[in-house]
Parts: C-alpha cells; structure tokens; sequence
C-alpha cells in the first residue's frame, strides 16, 4: 500500500528552526515568502502530490510509456495531472520572477521537490529536468535565448531535456562525437545520437527544449572542446507558435527496471537547427551549472522514495498482525498484536525515519546555503556557502540516494511477503530509487569528485564551511546536560573524519589510487557526521522547546527520541569506515585482474 | 694557498660594472678605492665615483649587503688619486671597451703600481694580448683578465684568462680572493673571443632570434619554449634580451664579429634585424629602456596589462600564453623535446642544435674541460644545465646523428665521445671526459665541501619525507631538509628527536644545511592550512609543541650544533637558527620572522631566542625593555634581513657568527665550526627571562594604536601584535619574577593558538598559499 502525507511539520522545523544559526545571515529577496506562505505552499503541494500524483503512481509503473510512430505517450492520467502542475504554478516555483516564475527559495523549493519525488518519481522528472536545463539556460544563454525560451520553459508550456550521453560515452564525456556545424545565419545544424536521455519526449508538452552537448568543427579533443547547445524538438515561430519538426526526436525507448512512467529516449539529431549557449568548447562549465543543482535534486529523490518507503511501511507494521509483543500481549482483542511491537521492525522504522529526518536536515541546510550563495549580504557568508554547497553536493547525492535505497529495501522487508508482490506497490520503491544512485554521475562518481576535487580543492578551504561549525558545536556543547551524550559520540565520529581527511589528503597526494580506494566510505563517513550534527542540534532545540512549553510536545520528543537512535544505532558504523579508510587500498588493488 | 694575500684593491671605472665590483669587494669586509675620471666641470673631482656609490645605495636589488660595506669604498679620480694604486694589492680595471684607452691606463698604472701589485681588466671582448702590448714583463707577469658578470654581487661566474707571461701565483692570489672573499666560481678561459659564457650566450641568442623570425614565432612562444622545457632561464629568450638590453645585442656582434675568425659559425648567423634596430633607435631598449619584448601597460582604469612585441607587425599587443603542447617533453627530456613534430619540436632543435654543437666546438680552444663549458652556462647565464649535460640528455650518439642528417657542423669531441656520456659516476665520485678520451674526477677546491658529493658515495644516516642525516665526515652530521621548497613539518621534527640519541652515541657534532636554493622558507603552511581547515585544533597545537620540543632538544643536546643557511631562512628556518650554538651563514642569507605577515607569531621558540639575542648584546642597552622591543620592532613587522650581515645588525646573527662568501664553501666552514667547539663543549643553560609583563606590553601597544590611527597598520595588524606584546613581556608578569623557559614556551603557544583560529589570520594564510603574498586585513 503506497501512502503519503507530506511530513510539513518537519519541513517547517527545518526551514524555520534548525538553521536559523547558520551563519548565513539575512538572506536578500524571499521577502514574499514568510511563515504562511510557506506554510501555505507546503499544504498546496500536499495536496497536489497526495491526491493527484500518488494516485497515479503505481499505475503509471504498471502501464509505463511507450512509443508510437515516433512518439512518446506517457501513461494514464499524466498529461491530466502535468496540466493541474502548471496550472498551479509549481513548474516555476523557484524561477527568478524575471522569466513568470515565483522566485521561491530552494529552501521551500526542495521540501516541495522532495514531496513530487515520494508522491510519483517518475512523473517528477519531466519538470524537474526542465528545472535544471531553465539554469543552464539562465546562466549561460544569450539574451535572446533567454527572453524566447525561459518564460515558456517556467510556465511549463515547453519542457527541456539535458542530452549529454552518447552510446560509446556516459562518464567519459571527452569521447563524445555528436557533431555542431555552424551557419551563415548564427545557428548550427547538430547531428548525431544521444542514449538515456530521460523526457527526451513525450506528449505532456508542446514542444520540448534539448539542451545539448556538440563538438564545433574546429575543437579541440577530450573535454575541452564540447560546446553546448539548445536544439528544439520544433522550431518555433517567431511569435512563439509552432514551425517545422527540427528532426530532433526519439528512435527508441528504453525498457527499464524501474521508474517505467518516465521516458528514457534513444535520441537522434540529423542536421536539427540550434544554438549556441555559452561558448564555444565551454559547454561542459554549462553543463556543470545544471549539473550541480541537478545533483542535489537527485540526491533529494533519494530522500523523497526513503519518506514514501517509511510511511508506507509505517501503515503496514500497525495494520498487519503477526505474533505477539515479547513485552507482553499489546492487541488483546485481536488474534495478534501488530508487527510494530517487535524490535527488529521498530530497528527498520526507526532507522529508516532517522534517515529521512537526518537527510532532510542536511539538504535543508544545503538548500541555505544555496540561496545564501546569491542571497547573503554578507561576501564572506556568500563565499562561504558556495564552498558548502561544493563539498556537499556530491553528499547529498550519492549518500541521500544509497539511503533512499536502503530505506525502500527495508519498506520490503518490514512487508515481508506482500512486499516482494507487485501489489502492494512498495517493491515499485526499490526498483524506483535504483537509479538514482546512477545516474547524474554514479556514486563511486561522486565519492571520487569529494576526495579527488572538493577536499583538496584550496587546501582543503571547501571543507572548513562544514567543519568549522560542527568543531565549534561540539566545544560550545561538550557540557550540556541534555545532549553532552550525542555530543561526545558526534565528537568522536568528527574526529574519525578528521583522521580521514587527514589521511585521505596525505596518502591521496602521492598517490590518487589511496584517495579513490577511500572515496565511498569517506562519502558515507563525512554524511553522517552531517546528519549527527544536525541531529544533535536538533535536540538541542527539542530539549529547549519542551522546557519552555510547547504545544507540540509529541513532535519535540519524538525527534530527541529519532535522534538518540541515530546516535545509538546509527552513526557508531562511521568508526568502521575510519577503519577501512585507514586500511589503504592494498587488499583491494593487490589482486591480479586475471584472478577475478 | 698562495702565500700572497689581497687587503686593498683599487677599482678604476665607476660604471655600473666596475662599481658592483667594488661594492662586492666591500661586501667582503676588503677597502676599495672606485677611482673614475675627474669631471670636466664642477667642484667635486671625485663626483663621478661617488655618484656611483650613491646610486647603489639606492639600486635594488642592492650591490651592498649593508650599510657597513658602503663605508669601505673611497671615491676618487684617477688624475689625482693614481698614486694611491701603490697601497692596493690588486687593481681591477673596468673602463670603457676600448683598447687605446685601457693601454694608456695601464701605461699610467705601470708607473704607480708596486711590483707584485696584480692588475686585471674586466674586458669582456679585447683579447689580453693586445692589452699587455707595450708593457714591461713585470707588468706582464702581474696582469690577467678577471671577467665578471652583471651583476657582480649575485653572479657567481667569473672568467679568469691568464696570458703566457702570467705569474702562476699571481694568479692564485686573485683566484683566491675571488673565490673565497668575493664568493665567485672561477673558471678558467683560453685568450679567445668572447672567452667562455658570452661566446656561446651571444651565438645562442642570435641563433634564437634568428629562428624567431624566420619561422614566424611568437615572443611568448618562444620564451615559453626556451624557458622550462629547454631549461634555460625563466625569463625565456626574448625576456632575457629585455633584462640585459637590446642595445647590447650589436655590441655583442660587432665585438665578436671583428675579433672571431672568418670561418667562425658564429659570422654566418650573425645578422641584425630591422624591427630590433628600430626598437634600438627609438629608446626600446629593454627594462632599462621605455620597453622591449614585454612592456606593462596602464589601462584607464589603473590595471597593468603585459604586453609583448609582435614581431611581424612591430606592434605592441597583450600577450598571451602559448597554449603549447609538450606531452612527455615537458619533464625535461631533450630528446623528446627536440623530435617533437610540430613548431614546438622544430624550433627547439633549430636553437638547440646548433648551440650545442657550437658549445661544444669551443673545446679546448676557448676552455680546457667540458665542465667549464657547463659552469660557464650555469653561472653566468643562469641555464639550469649546461651544455655537456644537455648534450648527456639527448645522448651524444644521437645528436651527431642528427647534426649529420641536417648537415650541421659535428664537433671533434662529440665524435669521440662517440655512445660515451661527457659526464659519469664512478666509485662514488663525479667524472667527465676530458679531450684525452678519458674520464677524470671533477676535482673540488680545498675547502669546498658539498652534500651533493657526499650523496654520491653514502647513504644517509637516517631519513623520512622531509629530512635527512648525512655523515659528513669527521664525526660530524648534516640535518638536510628534503619536503618540498624545504617546508618544515612534523616529519622533520620527529627526525631531529630521532637523531639526537644517534649523535650523542656516535657522533661529535651537528650541522644543520641544505643545497635547496633557499635554507628553509618556514613551516608547511599548506599542510598548517589544511589542518586549520579542518578543524585539527589539536594537531595544530601538537605540531607546535613538537616544533618547539625538537629545537629545545636539539638545542640542549650534548654536542655543538651549527646552522648554514643560504638563501631564505624565514619563520621555522629562522627559529632553528636561533636555537644553535652558532651560525655560519652564507653571505646571500635572507633570514627574518616573518610569521606576523600570515597572522601568527613565531611559534617554535623563535620568541624567547630573539629577545635573548637582543639581551645579550653589549652594545645594546641593558634591563629588561630594550630586548622586549627591539624584538617586537622586528617581529611585528615582519622585518627580513637583506644579506647576513644585515642579519647581524638586526640580531639575527650574534656578532660572532660566521660569514662564507662562496656558497660551496658553506658546508665545511660550519663543520670546522662545530669541530671547533666540541673539545669541552657543554650544553647552554637554560634561558631565563625578567621581562615587564602588562605595562611593558600598555607600552608596545601605544605604538601600535599609533600606527593603526596612521593608518599603517590593519585592524589585524593590531590583535596580532597584541598577542606578540604579550608574549614577548612574558604575559602576567613583572620584572621582580623570572619567566622560564618553559613558560615562555606555554605562553608563545596559547598566543599561536588563539591566532590560528582567527578567521582573518586563516585569510591571510590561505591569500599567501593562493598568491605568495601577504594579505593586509
């Protein structure tokens, strides 16, 4: 059984109180958006993904999509559902008011994404792709590009597409070969084939916008000569209305484990008319622009399908009888108590809510950091956030995405048998948040961007926003009452990640094979401490609350108590990461590869 | 050693050669007489010689290394002051190039000059057979050419060319002397055009710029090609050309032109361009000039933009990295470098292999062995590997094969060498391949002691990735430090702790040295900002404590321990220094605290040694304020002295430390130093301090607060003197109390501590990483 409330309560408290410290300062701009606008827009959203996307969800991975004579159709119910998402505004939610958007922050755009994504992942990514395609086009494009395109692309008239994979290149993008032949008149004529392209087409637009990734005839080989491109399924007018088919369009579509309700296209190009973005042989730093805001929202899918895998298994541990409470008979008018008694479900709920709350925690103060990027009065505060928005990107994504999948995995196993049958919709979880660990650059991708780039990045200057914090937390709190315990375990799992990144950066400068063999355990290792941090803060203001009175007494305590959990349970395995990262890279390289 | 010593020399042309000469004999602690010619006009007949000293005061960078050596110049003129040639041991000459001047001089000289008197011109292009023509045999056997290069402090070449009348001794005497008191190499030259360095420079000069134009390069090109991967100075060709002087370079031709033979290759490439001669006329003559190759231009709104020649179009325009490729060829590998297809490929072998084959078809006829050829190159025109040891690179076999192919000359000595290597390693020691076929060891000069050799036949006592420790014979050790630029680190101090039981067991005494072109610049700062970054508070203050215990310990140790440094010893390589015994410093010695420019202070004892330095000195004032500030005047601004022996007038050097000259000398003077002091050597008691304590700092602080209001120093500026005013009054204290060491050493690190953690102290540090410059915030 697939059920979903938005948890807006714990959204609010991310928004409004854990990060008020942040160090960020005042950020300029989102006057419009207060306490209940936001309120407002998180109930709005609620609804929208609780009673039109979630309804279609298993459905539409029932049916998938398909292609007919050239054409995409996606499944029942989603063009309706797409045209209630624009009509009510949320295709341009964060999109500068410039362009017809609402110009939110990304700290209320990401809680709203994160509810698209637990609601229907696959119907997400028609917007969301648009979403990171409407940044590079706002960073990089002409003026003309812009004005034409951006209000269309907010409005969600017109979608958009990032079209970087080729068949022979996926993370290699230096041996792409898709070909840009420029023209009297300023355009380019682009030609060649692109693989994975997600909504690369579909009927819930008009007109689709593909951004893609070309070599000019005179560029140079490997990465430094890739130039981007915008490139229309149609040309349109210059009033905006329609012109010819710009033969940009799909040839197949892939048939896929999961998200089945989006549209994975083979594309192909043959002399379709684009133009320029950026320039030229500069198309990956476009590309990047949206690859990061990209990265983070995948990391939030990851969050998103681990929120729908708890609640949805939250539903069934009370519902479903089985045994009795080893405590004692809980359910004496029933046959059996329900399985929410026995321990190890409550090790599944709890760790898979401590994970979500804790993910949540750390892309809310990401998401700060985002706006704070642009929006901070203060340059420090600015240059600051860009350094943590850096370092934690590839956190976000890669360790946000392996939790959503664990989370899912657990969803199935607290089902038990009804989980592995389609039926109840949750193993839909698991094949769902597969991808999301793979895409938008794999996670062994990722941990190698956050030891091999984001660490050493200035020695070390990228790191010093997250650390410094979290350091000076612990000394400010090592004696509290309250949370003196977290604390002393948030301290030694911090200190587990400074021997690491000492480590890492020592033995990673002679030889980049120890810091790629450390790469995902220190990714996991440095996320925890995130989430510990924001966890025992978050305590720290339950404790407060609750000893000041407070009417919502259940939700304070119950986040001390998923906080103790996370501390007890959960972050303790970072010393075993320490360990492995220690260890080298020796038993893992030493093997012959004619031995495996 | 030749018995005969120089205490007075007379230099004769005030030119900006002849007085670095004098300057540099000054250096040396020698009295010189400048002598020029008298005015025509004016009152001063000594105007021009002391207008020359005047003008080095304010030269930078400064032919003095101090206001002392200034002091032993006398200015004269040579129609009044000649006769005092009679009280000097040594007349170098450095006038006008031309011969019927210099005759005339020397016809004068003779009548003045005592017999045994050496006297030797800096000609750089008139052959000394003609100079002497005409003298007596007694001036014959005293004369020689001493051939120095600009500029004569910081060059270390020196030609010498003896003709067939000289006296061996007076030629040892001046070698001598120029070796050991001027600190030059000298390298022996044949009575040949253009001697050693300039012949083949000048032919590789021309041979560069002729290519230039003729394959249509870019200046930038071909700096960048000439520069790293070929190995020669970084300013790349057409920058070198700026530095020296564009007007220099018909010079140079015209001179080598008239006096080579006519079948030289020099004669053939020798042509002159109208764009250069242009440039020439209309006052581009280079930096000196109103701009060369390269010039800055000042925008509109302020910036300076470089901008280079464009040598089709005679234009100026901004310039621009090549954006060459070198592949594998960028690691110095000449024989990849010079087969490369392509510009990069072909122009490197159009400069490279005509200049080798030049380079080595001037032996013997212009110098005796091929190492002359090579020390020539490396110190006067600063190519990082000389000719021999390019040709070594490339392989002798292999570039006569390609001189053959492009029908280029093919030396004698590159045949015979044959598949042979012009230099090698044979039981340990160094050794080239003389014109007989046969290798011989590279002989070094009595008193020259170097590591590099000493490397060649042992291995170290012990050693990690930042230290070493060599036996250098005699019982004494050698700390060498080996990270990257010399930083120091934790690695260097757990090596110092490690050898200290080692050498109390084995050994007499401890040499701190290395042959890095600079002592130690200080402390890893990366791996200090790398820490801070991530918050290793702890590590941080461990590796100051474990600074602070490994030079206390070195410091205490039961043998003597002597510091060499050369070149930069700032921050940590200044402190270990401090915490010698004694120091024998080379000359070209940069040494200074300079931790406040970053934010912090001297964290590794560098505090309490300074003020105890100040303390000790008699000719400062006595009680417990004059130390304090004179240590906080130089710490808190950084001050880095510009020579040793303005090391010594602002305490970095005790007024017994020692000064070497030669930088080859530098080893074995510190170790006849230390051996010096082992027999009854005991270990320094420890230091202790009365110091003024919160009034004392109320006082430096005022000072401060002055200069902030000036608005010379920053608002950081403050706090951080601040914490140094505390440390250096030693805190919470007053002179009825005496502050320990140890106390002083707790008190220097809480202040590091508190530093380190300031965000503006870790943005100074990060903007030094980032720029190699201070940040003033």
């Amino acid at each position: 059984m697939q059920v979903y409330e938005a948890p807006i309560r714990d959204m609010l408290f991310n928004i409004n109180e854990l990060h008020e410290d942040d160090g960020f300062g005042n950020l300029e701009g989102f006057e419009d958006f207060d306490e209940d606008v936001t309120v407002a827009i998180l109930e709005e959203a609620n609804k929208l993904c609780r009673d039109v996307l979630l309804p279609i969800n298993w459905p539409g991975d029932q049916e998938g999509c398909r292609i007919e004579n050239g054409v995409v159709r996606t499944p029942k119910g989603f063009q309706e559902a797409y045209k209630q998402f624009c009509e009510g505004g949320w295709a341009g939610l964060g999109v500068s008011q410039e362009w017809g958007g609402q110009g939110a922050p990304h700290s209320l755009g990401k809680m709203v994404e994160e509810m698209t994504c637990s609601a229907n992942l696959s119907f997400g990514l028609y917007p969301g792709l648009t979403g990171g395609a409407m940044v590079a086009l706002e960073a990089y494009g002409s003026d003309e590009l812009k004005n034409f395109y951006m209000p269309k692309m907010a409005s969600g008239e017109w979608s958009g597409t990032m079209c970087l994979t080729e068949p022979h290149c996926g993370t290699d993008l230096g041996m792409l070969r898709t070909k840009a032949e420029p023209q009297d008149d300023g355009s380019y004529l682009v030609t060649g084939n692109k693989i994975f392209i997600s909504a690369g087409d579909h009927d819930l637009t008009d007109n689709i916008v593909h951004l893609v990734l070309a070599r000019l005839p005179d560029a140079p080989p490997g990465v430094k000569g890739i130039s981007l491109f915008l490139v229309p399924k149609y040309l349109p007018k210059d009033d905006g209305s329609l012109g010819n088919h710009n033969n940009a369009g799909p040839t197949a579509i892939e048939h896929k484990m999961g998200l089945k309700a989006s549209a994975t296209c083979q594309m192909s190009f043959e002399d379709s008319k684009g133009w320029l973005i950026g320039k030229p042989h500069r198309g990956l730093e476009a590309m990047f622009a949206m690859m990061n805001t990209e990265r983070v929202a995948v990391g939030i899918q990851g969050l998103g399908v681990g929120e729908i895998a708890y609640q949805s298994a939250v539903y069934y541990a009370k519902d479903r009888l089985q045994g009795r409470s080893l405590s004692g008979v809980k359910n004496p008018d029933g046959p059996a108590d329900p399985i929410i008694v026995h321990p190890d479900i409550r090790r599944m709920l709890m760790t898979m809510r401590a994970y979500n709350e804790g993910s949540r925690a750390v892309s809310a103060w990401v998401s700060r950091a985002l706006d704070a990027e642009h929006a901070s009065p203060e340059p420090e505060a600015r240059e600051r956030a860009k350094d943590f928005v850096a370092l934690m990107t590839p956190v976000v994504k890669a360790l946000f995405t392996d939790l959503g999948h664990e989370s899912a995995h657990l969803a199935v196993q607290v089902y038990g048998g009804h989980g592995y049958i389609q039926e109840t919709g949750v193993e839909q979880f698991a094949r769902d948040a597969r991808i999301a660990q793979i895409y938008e650059g794999t996670n062994g991708i990722q941990a190698l961007d956050l030891v091999g780039r984001k660490l050493p990045d200035r020695m070390g200057k990228n790191l010093r926003s997250f650390f410094h914090p979290v350091s000076q937390f612990i000394e400010d709190h090592g004696s509290d009452e309250k949370i003196g315990k977290m604390i002393a375990g948030l301290q030694q799992a911090f200190g587990a990640l400074q021997m690491s990144t000492g480590h890492i950066a020592q033995k990673g400068m002679k030889d980049p094979e120890e810091a790629a063999a450390a790469a995902t355990d220190y990714l996991r290792l440095l996320g925890f401490v995130a989430m510990g941090y924001c966890f025992a803060k978050a305590a720290k203001i339950a404790h407060a609350k609750l000893e000041e009175g407070t009417q919502e007494k259940d939700f304070y305590e119950a986040k001390i108590i998923t906080a103790r959990y996370f501390f007890d349970r959960l972050l303790p395995p970072v010393m075993a990461q320490m360990m492995a990262i220690t260890s080298g890279k020796s038993s893992m390289m030493d093997m012959p590869a004619e031995a495996f | 050693m030749a018995e005969a010593t120089i205490k007075r020399v007379c230099v004769i042309g005030a030119g900006t050669m002849g007085a670095g000469i004098a300057a540099q004999i000054a250096n040396a602690g020698v009295p010189v007489l400048l002598l020029d010619i008298a005015p025509k006009d004016g009152d001063n007949r000594n105007a021009i010689a002391e207008g020359a000293v005047k003008k080095m005061l304010k030269t930078d960078p400064a032919p003095f290394m101090g206001k002392r050596p200034a002091k032993l110049v006398e200015t004269g003129n040579i129609e009044d002051d000649l006769g005092k040639v009679a009280e000097c041991d040594w007349v170098v000459e450095a006038i006008i190039e031309r011969l019927d001047i210099k005759q005339n001089l020397y016809a004068k000289l003779e009548e003045v000059r005592k017999d045994g008197t050496a006297v030797s011109s800096n000609t750089s292009t008139i052959p000394l057979e003609q100079l002497t023509d005409g003298r007596s045999d007694s001036f014959k056997r005293d004369f020689l050419i001493t051939h120095f290069f600009n500029p004569p402090r910081y060059m270390r070449l020196i030609e010498l060319v003896a003709g067939p009348k000289t006296n061996p001794d007076t030629l040892e005497m001046v070698r001598e002397f120029v070796d050991r008191k001027l600190g030059k190499t000298p390298v022996d030259a044949e009575d040949s055009p253009g001697f050693i360095a300039n012949r083949i420079g000048t032919f590789w000069i021309q041979q560069a710029v002729n290519s230039a134009f003729d394959m249509g390069m870019t200046v930038e090109e071909v700096d960048e090609i000439g520069g790293k991967p070929m190995g020669v100075p970084k300013t790349g060709i057409f920058g070198l050309i700026d530095l020296i002087g564009i007007d220099l370079m018909p010079h140079l031709m015209k001179s080598l032109t008239s006096t080579l033979p006519k079948d030289d290759w020099y004669q053939k490439i020798a042509r002159s361009e109208p764009l250069i001669e242009e440039m020439i006329e209309s006052g581009y003559t280079g930096r000196k000039g109103k701009g060369g190759f390269y010039t800055m231009e000042k925008g509109e709104d302020g910036k300076r933009t470089k901008m280079a020649k464009d040598l089709k179009s005679g234009e100026y325009r901004a310039a621009a990295r090549p954006g060459l490729v070198y592949g594998s060829a960028a690691k110095g590998d000449l024989g990849k470098l010079i087969s490369m297809k392509g510009k990069v490929g072909e122009y490197a072998w159009s400069v490279l292999g005509p200049t080798l084959s030049y380079a080595a078809s001037i032996v013997p006829e212009a110098t005796a062995t091929v190492v002359g050829v090579d020390d020539a190159m490396k110190l006067g025109y600063n190519w990082k590997t000389g000719p021999f040891e390019m040709i070594d690179n490339i392989g002798a076999a292999k570039l006569v094969e390609r001189l053959e192919a492009d029908d280029l000359p093919v030396p004698e000595i590159l045949k015979m060498a044959g598949d042979r290597s012009f230099y090698r390693i044979e039981d340990g020691k160094r050794q080239y391949l003389g014109t007989d076929g046969e290798y011989h060891d590279i002989e070094r000069a009595e008193g020259v002691l170097l590591l590099e050799d000493i490397k060649l036949s042992s291995k170290p006592i012990m050693a990690n990735g930042s230290a070493a420790l060599w036996d250098i014979g005699d019982g004494v050790v050698a700390l060498e430090f080996t990270g990257k630029m010399n930083a120091l680190d934790e690695q260097v101090m757990k090596l110092i702790q490690k050898a200290i039981p080692v050498v109390k067991k084995d050994y007499k005494a401890f040499v701190v040295y290395n042959e890095g072109s600079n002592f130690s610049a200080g402390a890893n700062l990366g791996l200090a900002m790398f820490a801070l970054n991530i918050a290793a508070w702890s590590e941080v203050e461990k590796s100051i404590k474990g600074g602070q215990d490994a030079y206390k310990a070195l410091k205490y140790a039961p043998f003597p321990v002597v510091s060499a440094p050369a070149g930069m010893a700032l921050g940590g390589g200044c402190e270990i220094c401090l915490n010698s015994d004694a120091i024998q410093s080379h000359a070209e010695t940069y040494i200074g605290l300079v931790e406040c420019g970053v934010g912090i202070i001297p964290g590794w004892g560098g505090c309490g040694e300074f003020i105890s330095r100040w303390k000790d000195n008699k000719r400062h004032p006595a009680g417990p304020m004059p130390a304090v500030s004179k240590a906080f005047e130089t710490i808190s601004t950084a001050t880095v002295a510009k020579s040793a022996a303005e090391a010594k007038e602002l305490g970095f050097l005790r007024s017994d430390d020692g000064i070497t000259m030669n930088r080859d000398r530098l080893l074995y003077d510190a170790k006849q130093r230390a051996l010096a002091m082992v027999d009854g050597y005991t270990a320094p008691e420890k230091l202790e301090y009365r110091l003024p304590g919160p009034s004392g700092k109320a006082a430096l602080e005022l000072a401060v607060d002055s200069f902030h209001k000036q608005g010379k120093a920053t608002a950081h500026d403050v706090t951080v003197a601040g914490e140094l005013a505390y440390v250096l009054t030693g805190g919470d204290t007053d002179i009825t109390e005496i502050v320990t060491e140890a106390e002083m050493l707790k008190l220097e690190r809480d202040a590091f501590m508190r530093l380190i953690r300031n965000p503006k102290t870790q943005a100074r540090i990060e903007h030094m990483l980032e720029t190699g410059k201070p940040l003033r915030n």
